[in-house]
């Protein structure tokens, strides 16, 4: 989703037995990264940043972290999510939870009113009119007064 | 110009990969030297963060192997 390329992060079975597999593993692995060149981080840091803040969001590790009780025994309400639903909102949450971690980035940055985060993260402005009200109530951003008329925001 | 050598960080289950590297180099097998490995006890205890951290120091690549 932060557009650092999927392609870099590779994911393997290896059993202890199987020196001759984790050979070939790897050879893979490092043509693969090979091909792709050198990824530099400097490049992606505002990705990344926003990226890392989302993975330690405490809903979402939460939510993360009761997948299977949620699914088979149910939730504290006692409904048993079928796994298409489960999955579907915590996609949802995620794309929720990055969303307004760019914009924190970017008010961050000094992009303070709704247009100039707009014109940096690409967000639809109402999504991000939408997100910022949200992250006021929860001491996140706040709202720093009038400029042109537009509003300005600060970050917290 | 010497080939581009990518750094990939290979985290490496206790139990499982890094036992079949451990074999790998008792068996005199070659592999490319590209890889730093990082021995976890389990491939479940890596943290999607640790991923991130590791492109976030600049490292070009990154093996998770259970």
């Amino acid at each position: 989703m932060a557009g650092i390329g999927k392609q870099r992060l590779h994911l393997a079975w290896v059993s202890s037995a199987e020196a001759q597999r984790f050979v070939e593993v790897v050879t893979q692995t490092t043509d693969s990264v090979k091909a792709q060149g050198k990824f530099d981080p400097k490049a992606f840091a505002f990705e990344l940043a926003a990226a890392e803040l989302t993975l330690a969001e405490e809903t979402l590790r939460w939510m993360v972290g009761k997948e299977v009780k949620i699914t088979t025994k149910g939730d504290v309400f006692g409904r048993r999510w079928d796994r298409d639903t489960f999955e579907s909102i915590l996609d949802s949450l995620l794309e929720r939870v990055y969303q307004k971690n760019l914009i924190l980035q970017a008010v961050k940055e000094g992009h303070t009113s709704v247009r100039d985060i707009h014109k940096k993260i690409g967000l639809d402005l109402k999504r991000i009119s939408y997100l910022l009200a949200d992250m006021e109530n929860r001491n996140i951003v706040e709202f720093a007064g009038m400029e042109e008329s537009k509003p300005i925001f600060a970050a917290l | 110009m010497k080939e581009f050598e990518p750094k990939i960080v290979a985290f490496l289950c206790n139990w499982c990969a890094y036992a079949g590297a451990d074999l790998a180099g008792v068996s005199r097998l070659q592999y490319p030297p590209n890889i730093r490995t990082v021995r976890v006890m389990c491939s479940g205890r890596v943290d999607p963060l640790f991923v991130l951290q590791a492109f976030k120091q600049g490292c070009d690549g990154v093996l998770v192997a259970g």
